[in-house]
């Protein structure tokens, strides 16, 4: 009998730093550094500009000062202290060297938008319930699996399927128990007209 | 290049028909992803705001803030913001609520509760809300409104449903704990009688008054009614208590002596060690009487049943026909067994609600040289991988799972008397429930 200890009761494990770009607590991702002035050097001396050729006062005044430097951002960029509180608890995650993801599309759809904190208890609960022991332990990392399955109103998962395999019988396996060990995510939100949700989950492994 | 005439005609329909189908298969969709790590829900619980002058109302909030508070921090699911991080203006009801103060840090909460207490006519009023502070759009999760009689008791009685509603909607639809029950024994008025308190040691009860003996108390799933073993003329035996009665009720007694009943999840059947053929064994029995069943079969004592709450079709129990007693599961109708763990000495198992864990009190080194201490240990049946959850403070036995499977009641002799005490299912937020005498043997209640 091995000695490891269980890592999956389904209680408080040491909190995650999200590397999460949009959701941490850090104000963005481009940090704007004040612009760099060049330095004049001490001892330069200036050369004299030449002389140019007076052409009368109308010339001088149609000069015009030059445009100010506007910073170009990347669009997808938030500027340093403009990132502002997430709208919603979407978008990408690493934690470790395990990548997820949750992203949003819908026909009528608005549900992610409105019932985050739904959203965020399906993704809780099934990553508490994948008992990553019942993977073949000669397996380091795969490729995504993706499950699809649906909630009813009274918060059952049904109709689970491998929607995509990872190739890996075992892995594919355990995603599958994960939902299968779910009795309940909880009734879906009163205010939601809909019969059911269909969700998309996906599983990423790395030893 | 033009399509003849059909051809065309039938893409047209074609794209018709997917048209419409998409739209009436038009289904929300979520797409999500884990290995993230269990990360807890940051919610922050301001006090709720009086709106009455009302001289009871003062006290009255204060209890409920305090209860509302520690069912929340104490569910396990909730990384609770310190009040010290709290903007200066606290809102009472959605219209003074300014999410912007909330959602960044300091409190950087995902959750907000709030609500406001008011005394009126000899009756309290309480409305409370719960807003996800990083929805702008629409925050509200939650708007609950209670009335009752004002006093003490039924405070607490609505922080505990506020609490129980919150768990709910937040946890993964698994019930609050809030309003469970803890059955125990204690010797404070004199001998063992059975006991009952909430499930934060508030308001214990004493239920018999046998002034004999009468120890492991298991409540049934609906609640109803209390077993337990005690001390009759005919030696020990199972009997019962009725909740609903508020006393003894007739329960079959069996020959021998018999002990430590436990009840199936469906309510079914008992399951309990009897010693009627001799030896010590399993036996099981209708929930009414009737004849029992002999479950098990060897020469050395076999006790401490406990069922899969999940199926009702397995038991584990203790069985020392090792030698030293070890931890077995076998089918409810005594069939495949399988020892559980392996070395030490490991009695009062209980099963977790799904199903997936066994808790017991376990001496891993037991014998000379072997200076070992009876700690609780958690396992997963299916890999047999174990954690212990108490460490280095006196005896620790008899753990018993909540309803919810995050939380559980053991009996600790690490403050000298032995007494009862509650953890989340990792060993953290250990509190003293009991003080007095000495207190033992808990049951968590289903529900």
């Amino acid at each position: 009998m091995s000695a490891t200890l269980v890592s999956s009761i389904p209680l408080p494990s040491p909190p995650v730093e999200t590397q999460n770009v949009l959701a941490n607590e850090s104000k963005g991702l481009a940090q704007s550094q004040p612009k760099e002035t060049p330095k004049e050097e001490p001892k330069a001396i200036a050369i004299p500009e030449r002389e140019t050729k007076h052409k009368g006062q109308r010339e001088s005044r149609q000069k015009k000062p030059p445009p100010k430097e506007v910073a170009k951002l990347e669009e997808n960029k938030i500027p340093f202290g403009q990132g502002g509180p997430v709208s919603g608890p979407y978008g990408s995650f690493t934690a470790g060297s395990t990548k997820g993801g949750l992203s949003f599309t819908g026909g009528t759809g608005d549900f992610g938008s409105r019932f985050g904190w739904y959203v965020d208890g399906v993704r809780r609960k099934v990553s508490e319930n994948w008992l990553k022991y019942e993977i073949d332990p000669r397996i380091d990392a795969a490729r995504r699996v993706y499950i699809y399955f649906e909630v009813t109103r009274s918060g059952q998962p049904v109709n689970i399927r491998v929607e995509q395999s990872s190739g890996i019988p075992s892995l594919d396996q355990s995603a599958m128990r994960a939902l299968q060990r779910i009795d309940t995510f909880g009734p879906l939100p009163p205010e939601y007209a809909g019969n059911y949700v269909a969700v998309e989950f996906w599983f990423d492994y790395r030893r | 290049m033009e399509l003849p005439m059909t051809k065309r005609f039938v893409a047209i329909l074609c794209a018709v028909f997917l048209f419409a189908t998409s739209n009436i298969l038009a289904q929300d969709w979520i797409r999500t992803g884990t290995g993230l790590g269990v990360e807890k829900i940051r919610l922050a619980a301001p006090d709720f705001k009086l709106v009455t002058s009302d001289p009871q109302t003062q006290s009255l909030a204060s209890t409920f803030n305090t209860t509302l508070w520690n069912d929340l921090q104490f569910a396990g699911i909730f990384d609770m913001v310190s009040k010290s991080f709290y903007p200066l203006s606290i809102p009472g009801a959605p219209q003074d609520v300014h999410l912007g103060d909330w959602s960044v840090p300091p409190p950087n909460a995902n959750m907000l509760a709030f609500g406001n207490v008011g005394v009126q006519g000899g009756s309290i009023n309480v409305q409370g809300w719960l807003y996800d502070a990083k929805n702008t759009q629409s925050p509200q999760v939650l708007g609950k409104q209670y009335s009752e009689e004002a006093s003490n008791a039924n405070a607490r009685v609505i922080a505990h449903r506020f609490a129980d509603e919150i768990i709910f909607r937040l946890g993964g639809g698994i019930a609050g704990i809030a309003e469970t029950k803890i059955y125990y024994v204690s010797n404070r008025s004199g001998s063992k009688e059975i006991w009952q308190m909430d499930y934060d040691g508030a308001n214990p009860k004493q239920l018999t008054h046998t002034g004999s003996i009468a120890l492991s108390p298991h409540v049934s799933p609906d609640g109803s009614r209390v077993a337990f073993s005690g001390v009759t003329k005919e030696g020990w035996q199972i009997q019962m208590y009725s909740l609903e009665l508020e006393r003894l009720v007739a329960f079959p007694h069996f020959g021998g002596d018999n002990y430590s009943p436990a009840w199936s999840s469906d309510g079914q059947s008992l399951a309990f060690s009897s010693s009627r053929s001799g030896n010590t064994e399993i036996y099981s029995v209708g929930a009414a009487g009737g004849t029992p069943r002999r479950l098990t079969e060897s020469k050395a004592p076999d006790v401490s049943p406990t069922w899969n709450p999940k199926t009702s079709a397995q038991i584990a129990w203790v069985s020392g026909r090792t030698g030293l007693p070890q931890i077995y599961t076998m089918a409810s109708d005594g069939t495949n067994i399988v020892r559980v763990t392996d070395q030490g000495y490991a009695v009062s198992p209980s099963w977790s609600p799904n199903g997936q864990f066994l808790a017991f009190a376990w001496v891993r080194h037991y014998g000379p040289g072997e200076p070992g201490a009876s700690d609780i240990y958690v396992m997963d049946i299916a890999s047999k991988q174990w954690v212990q959850l108490t460490h280095d403070g006196g005896r620790n036995d008899f753990p018993s799972w909540s309803p919810d499977g995050r939380h559980i009641v053991f009996q600790s002799s690490r403050g000298g008397h032995v007494q009862i005490y509650s953890m989340l299912a990792d060993g953290s937020e250990v509190r003293p429930l009991t003080a007095g005498g000495e207190n033992t043997q808990p049951n968590w209640s289903f529900k």
